[in-house]
């Protein structure tokens, strides 16, 4: 929202701060501000001056005028704007002196859009009767994020309250017209309250439409409003002034009486912008007898607009309901000045003032234009909040003591009612532009004393609070471990992101049921919620292997799915990644299965039987702890690495919670020697070791205290010979020799008996 | 092996003398004598400990010469005894003195020559696995959560696919309301969201615990914005909140300049302003004296001498209230911290999409 500063100054007298202190007092006590800049700035240099006399040079397009300026007396110009002719009032700037046409031209005289006063270009800016020369201006861009809540601030009147209030100075009310002389005539018909609070409407005869003065196409332009015929200016004006949207009929063009109702399902409304939209039940429309004029609150329809042709006008002020106005321009996507302004939920106040103020200035713009009816239709009126304030509460709430006559005075400022009721009680009675949704709760009035008296008063203190160990977040310390073991081990972490697109998802063969589904995504390839982490760290791993040979990588982050059609889970997963260009992947898979061992204690890892698509089918198996699958450890496939291979761990954070041991036990030191004994058994190739040691476990029983594997050594005839040192002992007692062998001699026929040999 | 065998020419003489049978005093004087000169010329010349060893044992040693010189003592007058075996006892010491020396200098010289010989170019480069890396954010986060904690506020976690109702109305925020503008929202199929923002753990927490509560809850957010250098549809937040009786602006003034001058390793000057959030009341943004220029006015903080940091308030009773919490007994104060923008202010990142991008030439560097 821009704000012009010498509006302000208009509004606010006395006003000496400069624009850009005015600027940070705004936001350091109102609203942020997004810059300050200039307008105009020629406009310092400019005069105001009468065309004297105006003669065509032979043999150019120029003209040679002689002009009166008031600042810089007779000067003579070249000019080759058309409209340059005697009797016509101008602006006129000193440039220098140069031949033009072999005339000596002494300044110019410049069109609108050369003046910064508006964007025609067509001739020289023409000054209406009375109307002195234009000043330079600053505007003032307030961030719209921060006038969400305040529907008054989107109006220059409003501002100026604040201004007011600020510098402790009177804010003047614009001049109006008494409505009431006027025949209280039945222009409009039936309002639908459930979108409209109020509709007035004013009916003006005798218009004539042309451009504006440059005076209010000069305000109007410079807030970025674009300026069509003094008709429309007008509704603008009063829009920028009290932040009242307003809308004007060429009367003549309606059919019959005006009324607001929700458009008819498929009704159809070709917009001023040339757009044709298609409206439902849901949408609010203004109506004239036979079909909807204008979409309430939002934007008005090309069949009624004003044109040059248009005699008789009928201003329309209304009042719409916030959220009907945002369903549909959000609908409809259009956002205009009108639907930014009620979706914040208008004053119904201000609808009466707004066509008092298009009456006031009409009148001095189009002398013959004539006001003959009125209406008001006030069909839901607004309650404004009657809040009781305790001063002591409010001390409390900001930290800091405001005098009760402070307190009153910021309140009366702000245009709040304020009734002392002694004691440490005010009543404040809300007035209606803060109504709507801006101040309902005590607390609303604490903001207004605080960024008043300024924030920057308040001292910081420390609350008295009694002092307690805080929870730890056992969640949080587990993957901060985990962090820490995966960098100490030489991994990274990464970050993906939590979408994926259909391809991703078909190339990994993800079951579609589970996914969830973007409804407004960013792209197409960003359009479902990861069902798993490894498509991210694939990708990672396809984009680092074009700037490194191995690295290691890991991520912490949430995997999503559908469950029971209607619920949805998401779960923290763990995934890490070895990449090497070179070598055949086997050492990847026993580095990665070392590294999970400081993840998952105590976890064995087994082939798997149903190999993921994703997964190399030979070299994928789950990680077992307690009994439980925690997660998974494998190559991807090679089709997916072409180069290289990459081996992956993935482990879900609850199955990996479920099997952590709450609590660790002590066991006593062993008080007997131990002794040991070598064993080389042989076995088929494809024979896995761990069903081996699984196997010596069993034999072994309590007196097996550990198994330590040797090693593998190959065999000829697809057999191998596998090397394991065993340990026996026991709790009570030194084990004696015959204790030994004869434990021995039963695990090695065990052996032989489940028909492995055994090498000497 | 014996030291014997090591010593070639020494014993034959001495052997050759022990064997004379008519012991005459001043031949066994000069037998002392001559042993004693020819030991330590042989200890000075020697030079391995081993055949040190051995001319030791050859001389010392319980079959050495002066063992053989002592036997003899028997057929020495007895008054002559005394004179020789103080002569025998003084060879002796001399020869283990001389001994103990020569040794010493011996293990010296070699364990010099150890020394040099183990010379290791410590230059070389290290060759093998990495350290590895917290992401950027990560570090940032674990670093808060440590501070939160040690100022007695608790982590809690939220879920990222929220209910519409934690995420906004609950929050204060209806539907309808130009507020959800601010935040745009990706949806799922099923009415869920994604979470907008870590607020929705507000609610969560305050019905799950209750007051009085001092809480943060870092969490990746999602907005619906296109990514370029400075916009991310997925960055990460930190929310926190205390609610307790009488808490006031000033409290969170203490809490926010306590936090900040902790999170940038100094005093950190910060101003409150009017902010709008559905959420408190009355809201503020909170911004820091520039760090770069200290407030004279710099790029970084566009001349104003201020950086917005982050937005806070006190809590909305409507928010209290929604969670089941009565605003008349308890209140407290909210704030949102940007852990993607702190990462990038504290390593000076100008690209936010370098965060989500998993490029190791990137992450490598924390």
């Amino acid at each position: 929202m821009r704000f012009s500063y010498n509006w302000l100054r208009d509004l606010v007298a006395g006003l000496s701060l400069d624009a850009n202190s005015l600027a940070r007092q705004i936001t350091m006590k109102t609203a942020e501000c997004d810059g300050v800049y200039p307008v105009g700035v020629l406009l310092a240099q400019a005069s105001a001056a009468m065309i004297v006399e105006a003669f065509s040079i032979p043999g150019s397009h120029n003209r040679r005028a002689v002009v009166d300026t008031e600042r810089y007396g007779r000067r003579v110009v070249v000019c080759g704007a058309e409209n340059c002719r005697a009797g016509v009032r101008t602006l006129y700037l000193p440039a220098g002196k140069k031949q033009i046409d072999n005339i000596e031209s002494d300044g110019m005289l410049g069109s609108a859009r050369e003046l910064g006063v508006s964007d025609d270009h067509s001739g020289i800016a023409e000054l209406w009767e009375g109307e002195g020369s234009l000043e330079p201006d600053w505007i003032i861009e307030i961030d719209n994020k921060s006038l969400t809540n305040r529907p008054d601030l989107w109006g220059h009147v409003g501002m100026a309250r604040e201004v007011a209030a600020i510098c402790g100075l009177k804010m003047s009310s614009p001049p109006r017209v008494d409505l009431s002389q006027f025949s209280a005539e039945q222009l409009v018909g039936s309002i639908d309250a459930s979108g409209c609070f109020r509709y007035s409407a004013a009916l003006v005869k005798n218009v004539h439409v042309v451009p504006s003065p440059l005076w209010l196409q000069y305000r109007l332009h410079s807030l970025g409003v674009s300026t069509i015929n003094n008709v429309v200016d007008i509704t603008n004006y009063v829009m920028c002034e009290i932040g009242q949207p307003m809308h004007a009929f060429d009367a003549d063009l309606l059919r019959g009486e005006i009324q607001v109702r929700r458009a008819r399902s498929g009704e159809c409304l070709r917009a001023l912008n040339g757009e044709d939209y298609s409206l439902g039940d849901d949408d609010f429309v203004i109506a004239d007898g036979e079909r909807a004029v204008a979409l309430a609150g939002i934007i008005g329809g090309s069949e009624t607009a004003i044109t040059l042709q248009t005699r008789r006008v009928l201003f329309e002020s209304a009042c719409f309901l916030a959220s009907s106005v945002r369903k549909t321009a959000s609908r409809l996507r259009i956002r205009t000045e009108a639907s930014m302004r009620f979706e914040k939920a208008q004053d119904p106040e201000n609808t009466v003032v707004g066509l008092n103020r298009a009456s006031s200035l009409l009148n001095s713009l189009d002398h013959g234009a004539e006001l003959t009816a009125y209406s008001d239709k006030y069909v839901k009126e607004l309650t404004c909040p009657k809040i009781t304030f305790d001063l002591q509460w409010a001390a409390m709430k900001l930290g800091k003591e405001v005098s009760r006559d402070q307190v009153v005075h910021i309140f009366r400022a702000l245009g709040f009612e304020v009734t002392d009721k002694g004691g440490t009680t005010l009543i404040v009675d809300v007035p209606s532009w803060r109504a709507t949704k801006d101040i309902s709760v005590p607390e609303d009035l604490v903001e207004e004393i605080g960024r008043i008296v300024g924030y920057a008063s308040i001292d910081p203190v420390a609350p008295l609070i009694p002092s307690a160990p805080v929870t730890r977040n056992r969640d949080h310390d587990l993957q901060r471990d985990i962090r820490a073991a995966f960098a100490g081990q030489g991994f990274t972490e990464v970050s993906n992101y939590s979408f994926i697109g259909s391809a991703a998802l078909a190339a990994f063969g993800f079951d579609s049921g589970e996914i969830l589904e973007v409804v407004n995504p960013i792209d197409s390839g960003q359009g479902h919620l990861r069902p798993s982490l490894i498509p991210g760290i694939w990708a990672n791993i396809i984009d680092n292997s074009r700037f490194f040979t191995s690295f290691r990588l890991f991520e912490i982050g949430k995997q999503y799915r559908r469950v029971q059609r209607t619920d949805v889970k998401e779960e923290l997963q763990i995934a890490a990644a070895i990449y090497a260009l070179e070598g055949d992947g086997v050492a990847g898979i026993s580095e990665l299965k070392r590294v999970a061992t400081y993840i998952v204690p105590q976890m064995e890892v087994i082939p798997v039987d149903m190999p993921r698509p994703y997964e190399h089918p030979e070299r994928a198996g789950l990680l077992i702890c307690s009994g439980s699958e925690v997660g998974r450890l494998f190559e991807l496939r090679p089709a997916l690495v072409e180069r290289g291979h990459a081996v992956l761990l993935e482990v879900g954070m609850d199955a990996l919670k479920a099997v952590l041991p709450d609590a660790k036990m002590y066991s006593p030191l062993r008080r007997f020697p131990t002794s040991n004994f070598d064993l080389s058994i042989v076995g088929p190739d494809r024979q896995p070791v761990g069903t081996l040691a699984k196997q010596l476990y069993a034999l072994g029983s309590a007196e097996l205290v550990s198994l330590e594997f040797l090693g593998i050594y190959a065999l000829p005839s697809n057999e191998k010979s596998v090397s394991f040192r065993l340990t026996l002992g026991a709790v009570d007692h030194t084990l004696a020799t015959e204790e030994v062998n004869s434990a021995r001699e039963r695990i090695i026929s065990g052996l032989q008996a489940a028909g492995y040999e055994l090498r000497g | 092996m014996t030291p014997r065998a090591n010593v070639d020419c020494v014993p034959c003489l001495l052997y050759c003398l022990s064997f004379a049978i008519l012991i005459n005093m001043e031949d066994l004087k000069k037998r002392i004598s001559e042993t004693m000169s020819f030991a330590i010329t042989q200890i000075a010349e020697l030079c391995s400990l081993e055949q040190l060893e051995g001319v030791r044992v050859a001389v010392l040693g319980r079959k050495g010469d002066f063992a053989q010189i002592a036997k003899m003592l028997g057929t020495v007058p007895p008054g002559d005894r005394a004179e020789i075996g103080q002569l025998l006892n003084d060879a002796k010491r001399q020869i283990e003195s001389q001994f103990q020396s020569r040794k010493q200098s011996l293990e010296r010289l070699q364990l010099q020559e150890r020394l040099a010989q183990e010379w290791v170019d410590l230059t070389i480069p290290v060759s093998g696995v990495q350290a590895g890396h917290r992401h950027p954010v990560t570090i940032i986060q674990d670093e808060l959560e440590e501070l939160f904690m040690s100022m007695g506020f608790r982590v809690v976690d939220g879920p990222e696919i929220e209910s519409e109702y934690n995420n906004f109305d609950a929050l204060n925020i209806p539907a309808e309301h130009p507020a959800r503008d601010m935040q745009d929202t990706f949806w799922l199929a099923d009415g869920h969201l994604l979470r907008t923002h870590t607020s929705p753990v507000q609610v969560r927490a305050l019905k799950k615990f209750g007051p009085p509560i001092r809480m943060v809850a870092p969490g990746r957010v999602f907005r619906n914005e296109e990514v370029d250098a400075s916009h991310e549809h997925t960055f990460y937040q930190l929310e926190g909140m205390m609610v307790d009786r009488d808490i006031s602006v000033a409290h969170l003034l203490h809490f926010m300049k306590a936090l900040l001058s902790s999170v940038f390793g100094r005093d950190v000057e910060v101003r409150l302003r009017p902010g709008y959030f559905p959420f408190v009341e009355p809201g503020f943004e909170l911004d820091i004296r520039c760090l770069v220029c200290s407030g004279v006015g710099c790029p970084v903080c566009k001349q104003s001498g201020w950086v917005e940091l982050l937005p806070c308030g006190l809590v909305h009773p409507h928010v209290l209230q929604n969670c089941g919490v009565d605003p008349k007994e308890w209140n407290g104060f909210a704030f949102g911290l940007g852990l993607t923008r702190l990462a990038m202010m504290r390593y000076r990142i100008d690209d936010i999409r370098l965060l989500q991008s998993g490029d190791l030439r990137f992450l490598n560097q924390f």
